[in-house]
């Protein structure tokens, strides 16, 4: 009973989280002082030099009607709401019209949830590990080792260690291309060759920092639970160091990591931006960024409304496996 | 510790191993032979409609080679002489003699590459096609100008407009860019309940090109010389075969991959890089060159010139003696330097970019204007602001710095223009004050307040446009103003600008190589402007003059070719010079460099037979004569 309780509470904070979020995501783009179909001509303008005063009249009117900016924001608002969060139906993409935009979106997305969920769920497992022998055995030369590296590894800017990577592998030695080239119209094999030669620099740049935070995190809390009285305890009892390693410091440590595991995979959409840009990936992250620049209100909207979705629902499944994990963890 | 270790190891071998199946010297990434391969850099970003070549479906991406290789106007721009040329056309259009008719004679023998003769029923149809279609986005446009458009002959066509337009291969043909009016084949259209949405994934063209492949994710379009390559448009025109079989169309991302792709030789031609980028690109292989061999590297001839704009709707740049206060208040020879070292022709009259067609046909006919033209101070003296001197200090001072700098007058002129207005702080003191300013010993005052103003720049592009503003603000703050600058994102930068939420901005409301001026013109006319916030169809800056409006409205109704018209044209630019609306720097500077590892014969300052221009549609007259490298 208390666990249905708990659950339809927390299902309760899941929906607002999200209707807020969304609410949120739909209003703030319509401040910004910047207007879709203004972009669009600006760019017909750059390109062309010149455009007539009633050509530009004309085409502004069309593209306002195209595009669904006709209606007031309360309509659009209550019609977004139906479509997009109930139907996960975007409208057309405005940069890309008439195109949909979740057609848009599903062809992309896979790309990022492939590489970046891969990277991450990767760089805390390493990470993991690494940071509780760190952290457990500290006094080990190897474990002073690792933490050194991951220390030194941390700090150093994404895009420089994304760069280094880019110029020694593919500029320099040549082993891959500058920009991920994924062959999609010659058969599987084809594809999963490429897609995996495409994504191995992208991955490891991502994995490289990501695994030193996870070490570093995890290392001090190894650190911290290994000093805790019940590991002494533990000791005194004649338990092995592996199974004090495994059984008292690492399950205990662990449930902290599962919370940040849940919050980072937040940034599998945000963070992978860097990554698309300089190895060319294919990603919503690039699209989101395009959609920013030319106002694409619908794009914006697809690609953070599913973004918060998948944010609230990691966080939901996060709260409601901890008690599984934890047995000092209780549904109220 | 062990097991790490070889983890990494194992990691590292793995990582070698995959990087199998990387392009080799001798073919790219999709297969093709690179010795038959043109590469060439896509302007745009990676394309979301990837497949799409339909250009009447709106998002299709038609710099990614669609408009170059694929599709054809009626009329295309000669880019070295600034003329227009009969592409599909044969000729420049007649018309009746209050151009309300218009007979366009089609070129004969071009095909389509499916082999279908090209012919009237293509052009009658593409533009009811425009007209009957509310899908299409020039639709509405395009009602307002034709009353209807008939089949002749098969080889004649006869447009008639709703009311007097003169201009029917100007605003229907190419000037710049490319045009909206590409003609489709009526026999694969006319059979589509809506050709708005139809892709066209395997595009019928009268180009030399067709479509061989493309990336799915948008990241390149690979095209194929046509084997009838002699029956398309270029063949006909030139009869010259298009030697590479292949171009790729290639989008390279950030800027640090496009250079080290170019230094690889993994693409043959980039657009735009700025000359930081040019010079490590060709210090690293000496295969990458530009327009110029040698300093100054960049071509001049893009029309768009950059400079200072003002939202003249607001006080005081609505005056023009703030206007021209800020013209004399800035040192241009600084200017030049802080944007490309002094690189750069001067383009400072207001509107019309110094291009070379330009400079010929409207700078220099108005130079002894300009050396008589003289500003009236209000302590009763007088000013010419004119400096012809400008190209020979540049000169004298670049060559002292180690450049080779030609001393002739014409090449002179032709690198560094005709001259530049003057730096007199002492006389744009004396101007501001007529503006309504107030100096005191602690700055400047307007209307009894401290005076400062903001300089908006593009944040993300146009780095010509950007370092101007940037070197202009430096100079304004020198001359004791308390102005900020700030960057704006392409996401604003237009709705500012159209809404006059600016004051003084990076942008550069000319562009234009033709004679006739009118089409870069008319957005001018006071009778668009509309009040601040407001989006008009005229242009944002909201210049206020009667009697260049006058100009406008009489050249509306004059043909391009009437002599009055360039008159006209004269007139306008004396009248915007004496009320600078606009104070530009430099016309487009670009440096579009080329690698001559595989391919050469690109256009060149020594061999100019077109302008480097692959994102306009005349590209496909340009790839005739680039040659393989034996």
């Amino acid at each position: 009973m208390k666990f249905w309780k708990y659950f339809g509470l927390r299902l309760f904070t899941w929906a607002l989280t999200i209707f807020i979020g969304v609410t949120f995501i739909f209003f703030i783009p319509r401040m910004f002082p910047s207007d879709p179909v203004e972009t669009m001509i600006g760019q017909i303008q750059a390109r062309s030099g010149q455009m007539d005063p009633a050509e530009k009249a004309a085409l502004r009117k069309t593209l306002r009607v195209q595009f669904g900016l006709e209606g007031s924001l309360s309509e659009q608002y209550l019609s977004y709401l139906n479509r997009g969060l109930l139907h996960f139906d975007f409208g057309p993409s405005l940069m890309n019209f008439p195109a949909d935009t979740r057609s848009i979106i599903g062809k992309y997305l896979p790309y990022t949830l492939g590489l970046s969920l891969t990277s991450t769920l990767i760089a805390w497992v390493i990470g993991n590990v690494i940071g509780l022998l760190a952290g457990f055995r500290k006094d080990k030369r190897s474990s002073k080792i690792l933490e050194g590296i991951a220390i030194a590894i941390y700090p150093i800017p994404y895009f420089l260690v994304a760069l280094v990577l880019q110029i020694v592998f593919a500029f320099v030695l040549k082993w891959f291309d500058l920009q991920s080239f994924i062959l999609t119209n010659n058969g599987v094999w084809q594809f999963v060759r490429s897609l995996v030669r495409a994504s191995i620099l992208p991955g490891v740049s991502m994995l490289l920092l990501g695994t030193g935070w996870w070490i570093i995190s995890m290392k001090s809390l190894a650190a911290t639970t290994a000093a805790e009285e019940f590991v002494l305890y533990a000791r005194y009892r004649g338990l092995s160091e592996s199974k004090i390693g495994k059984d008292y410091v690492f399950r205990n440590s662990i449930l902290t990591q599962i919370t940040a595991l849940a919050m980072s995979l937040g940034t599998v959409f945000s963070g992978s931006i860097m990554t698309e840009i300089i190895f060319g990936y294919p990603g919503v992250g690039k699209l989101l960024q395009s959609a920013i620049l030319q106002s694409d209100y619908n794009m914006i909207l697809g690609v953070i409304t599913i973004s918060i979705v998948a944010i609230s629902t990691a966080t939901l499944i996060a709260d409601l496996v901890y008690p599984f994990i934890d047995p000092r963890i209780r549904y109220s | 510790m062990r097991k790490i270790i070889a983890m990494f190891l194992t990691a590292l071998m793995a990582l070698s191993l995959c990087a199998f199946g990387a392009a080799s010297a001798e073919s790219t990434e999709v297969g093709t032979p690179r010795s038959e391969t043109l590469i060439v850099e896509c302007q745009s970003a990676a394309s979301s409609t990837a497949g799409q070549f339909n250009p009447y479906m709106q998002g299709t991406q038609n710099g990614f080679g669609i408009h170059q290789l694929l599709w054809s106007h009626l009329w295309e721009m000669d880019t070295v002489k600034g003329e227009q040329f009969g592409d599909l056309a044969e000729s420049m259009p007649v018309s009746n003699e209050d151009f309300t008719e218009h007979i366009v004679t089609l070129r004969q023998g071009i095909k389509w590459s499916d082999g279908e003769d090209f012919t009237a029923d293509d052009v009658v149809y593409t533009v009811n096609m425009i007209l009957t279609n509310t899908g299409i986005a020039q639709n509405a446009y395009y009602n307002t100008v034709f009353a209807s458009v008939e089949k002749v002959d098969d080889y004649t066509v006869k447009f008639v407009t709703k009311e007097s337009f003169p201009r029917l291969s100007q605003k229907f043909g190419v000037t710049i860019w490319g045009n909206d009016l590409r003609i489709m084949p009526e026999h694969i259209y006319s059979k589509l309940d809506d050709p708005s949405q139809f892709q066209n994934s395997e595009p019928v063209v009268t180009g030399p090109y067709t479509v061989k492949e493309y990336d799915s994710l948008g990241n390149w379009i690979l095209y194929e010389r046509r084997e009838d390559w002699q029956n398309s448009d270029v063949g006909v025109i030139t009869g010259v075969e298009p030697q590479a079989k292949y171009i790729l169309f290639k989008y390279l991302g950030d800027d640090t991959t496009r250079q080290m792709a170019m230094m690889s030789n993994q693409v043959d031609i980039l657009c735009e890089v700025t000359p930081e980028a040019l010079e490590v690109m060709t210090s690293a292989n000496d295969k990458i060159a530009c327009w110029y061999p040698d300093y100054p590297y960049a071509t001049f001839d893009d029309p768009c010139s950059k400079g200072i704009a003002f939202e003249m709707a607001k006080a005081p740049f609505s005056s023009k003696y703030f206007r021209w206060g800020v013209a004399l208040a800035m040192n241009f020879d600084e200017i030049s330097m802080n944007i490309f070292e002094g690189a750069g022709r001067a383009s400072v009259l207001p509107i019309l970019t110094a291009t070379t067609a330009i400079q010929e046909l409207y700078y220099k006919p108005i130079e002894q204007w300009l050396k008589d033209f003289e500003l009236v101070l209000d302590d009763g003296t007088s000013f010419n602001p004119w400096d012809p001197d400008y190209k020979d200090r540049m000169a004298e001072k670049l060559s002292a710095s180690g450049y080779d700098i030609p001393t002739d007058p014409i090449e002179r002129e032709a690198m560094f223009g005709i001259g530049c207005w003057k730096y007199a702080p002492d006389v744009a003191e004396k101007l501001f004050v007529m503006a309504g300013l107030e100096k005191k010993d602690d700055g400047w005052y307007y209307e009894g307040q401290p005076f400062t103003f903001e300089l908006t720049y593009l944040a993300e592009t146009e780095a010509q446009a950007g370092r101007g503003t940037l070197a202009a603000y430096d100079q304004l703050i020198k001359f004791g103003f308390n102005c900020t600058i700030s960057s704006v994102n392409s996401a604003t930068w237009t709705t500012n600008d159209q809404t006059g939420n600016f004051e003084l901005g990076g942008y550069w409301p000319t562009g234009g190589i033709t004679k006739d001026i009118y089409s870069q013109i008319n957005g001018w006319a006071n009778d668009l402007i509309v009040p601040l916030g407001e989006i008009g169809s005229g242009q944002g800056s909201r210049w206020d003059n009667q009697q260049a409006t006058d100009i406008i409205h009489e050249l509306a109704t004059l043909s391009p070719d009437d002599p009055k018209a360039y008159e006209l044209g004269i007139e306008f630019l004396k009248v915007a010079t004496e009320d600078l609306p606009f104070i530009g720097f430099h016309s487009g500077t670009k440096y579009v460099p080329t690698n001559s590892t595989y391919w050469e014969n690109y256009p060149s300052s020594e061999n100019a037979y077109n302008g480097p221009w692959w994102w306009w549609s005349c590209f496909k007259f340009i790839v005739p004569y680039i040659t393989p490298v034996q």
